[in-house]
């Protein structure tokens, strides 16, 4: 059997778990996102806001987030928050591996889609809120009528890019044994040691993945474009 | 309609307002003219709360609204700006721009505010523009869209901040007349403006402020034709 045989032999056989391990890796990506919007938007908030008690947390856990790798946070969530629990309590205490996985992602993203929320809201024209407010709106009402509005297309496409990085970072989620992608990559090679075609068809499945997002993302994007003319 | 008894403004350090007292009467145009940083946006901005006095008080329609408990949108429904740069809201047609805050603030019904949004884009000469959004929109045309935007919340009060200074030339008139008319109705209003035309045309007191306070005041014609100060004439001399 030549060595193209053989590498196209195990792309197949290696494929049946990886799109097991894709549809893991889709729904934690999925639920990461829509848990990470709105952890994001509620720190965007707080960092945007007056008042100290809402401003100081948002700006620690945007700041602690941001500086600390993907990877050491998913260790510290996993291993290091039981080991707190159980010795203080003295108890056992388990995270079913995926549940942590997306709590740990969508935690990580909120940081990052919290800049982004608060750039793109900061970003609207001054005179805008000044108007809105003029003319006896609230300043809730302001935010969500005129401010957001236009905030939400500056936001799309950055956030665009964040989603496509939590779907590629998800992959770390494999140190502690979540069945995604990599790690049913990895779980074929260390039965087989066919590493080359294995995860040459990891990374092929991850591309499939991301392109797929972009396409969504654009869509979105020119719907927008559509139906708000604005410079 | 306003009164303002010693108003101050400062920005950290930097005094705005030394002390402005003044009264607007009910359908009273009163143009507010002065140098750069002379203070006159600031002084307009304190009449609705855009900038919040630092001391001194408003009374508008004999509300004190610089009491701390008054409500500011409250206020606010009732005094209606026109801003420099028109900020109209660019995601939302000519038509939506005016119709938004009736119906959210005054609780309209979408077609009564829709009504109410097309008559006055007729008035403005604008009801062929309805469905536009505000790029599509020529400047003069935007700043008209903005005045109705403004009216259709049926203010007692009009203020204007320098509305035609970011116009092409040819396009200050259309925006000019449509305020003429509206002082016609007697509407008051209060206009900062570098249009000379229009305050001696239109206005029935001139103010002419610099450095915080208002330096002279009286009629279009004592503040232009015979001003009795010599900053107001050395002003005069330069733009006239």
């Amino acid at each position: 059997m030549s060595l193209l045989d053989s590498y196209l032999h195990h792309a197949i056989a290696v494929f049946p778990s990886l799109l097991r391990g894709a549809v893991i890796t889709v729904e934690v990506t999925t639920f990461a996102i829509f848990f990470g919007l709105i952890l994001g938007t509620i720190a965007a908030f707080g960092k945007l806001s007056k008042r100290s008690v809402f401003k100081i947390p948002s700006s620690i856990y945007v700041d602690f987030i941001r500086g600390t790798p993907l990877f050491v946070q998913i260790l510290i969530f996993y291993y290091g928050i039981p080991g707190l629990i159980n010795g203080i309590t003295g108890e056992v205490f388990r995270i079913d591996p995926i549940i942590a996985g997306i709590a740990v992602c969508s935690i990580n993203s909120g940081a990052y889609n919290a800049e982004i929320v608060r750039a793109g809201i900061k970003s609207v024209d001054r005179g805008q809120m000044e108007a809105a407010r003029s003319l006896g709106m609230t300043e809730r009402q302001s935010m969500k009528e005129v401010i957001m509005p236009q905030a939400v297309r500056l936001i799309i496409p950055p956030l665009g890019n964040e989603f496509i990085a939590l779907l590629k970072d998800s992959s770390l989620l494999a140190v502690i044994s979540v069945h995604e992608l990599s790690k049913n990559g990895m779980l074929y090679v260390s039965k087989t040691f066919a590493a080359f075609p294995a995860y040459i068809s990891v990374a092929l499945v991850y591309l499939a993945l991301t392109m797929g997002i972009s396409r969504v993302l654009n869509y979105i994007e020119r719907r927008l474009g559509v139906s708000d003319r604005s410079e | 309609m306003i009164e303002v008894n010693n108003l101050h403004k400062s920005f950290g350090k930097l005094k705005v307002l030394k002390g402005i007292t003044e009264k607007v009467k009910e359908s009273e145009v009163v143009c507010v003219i002065g140098p750069s940083g002379s203070g006159k946006s600031t002084f307009l901005r304190c009449l609705n709360l855009l900038e919040t006095p630092t001391s001194g008080d408003i009374w508008i329609d004999g509300e004190k609204i610089t009491d701390s408990k008054v409500d500011i949108n409250k206020i606010r429904e009732e005094v209606g700006m026109v801003f420099q740069r028109f900020n109209l809201f660019p995601h939302m047609t000519a038509l939506k721009n005016i119709a938004l805050a009736p119906i959210k603030v005054r609780g309209l019904s979408e077609k009564e505010a829709y009504d109410r949004a097309r008559a006055l884009l007729k008035k403005v000469g604008l009801e062929d523009k309805a469905d536009v959004y505000p790029n599509s929109l020529s400047g003069g045309q935007q700043q008209r869209v903005a005045i109705a935007r403004a009216l259709a919340m049926r203010p007692k009060v009009m203020l204007f901040d320098e509305p035609t200074s970011a116009l092409d030339p040819e396009m200050v008139g259309e925006v000019l007349n449509v305020m003429k008319d509206l002082a016609k109705e007697g509407m008051t209003m209060v206009v900062v403006t570098h249009e000379m035309g229009f305050a001696r045309e239109v206005g029935n007191r001139v103010l002419f402020m610099d450095e915080g306070i208002i330096v002279e005041k009286g009629t279009p014609q004592e503040i232009f034709y015979n001003a009795q100060s010599e900053r107001t004439k050395s002003f005069l001399s330069k733009i006239l």
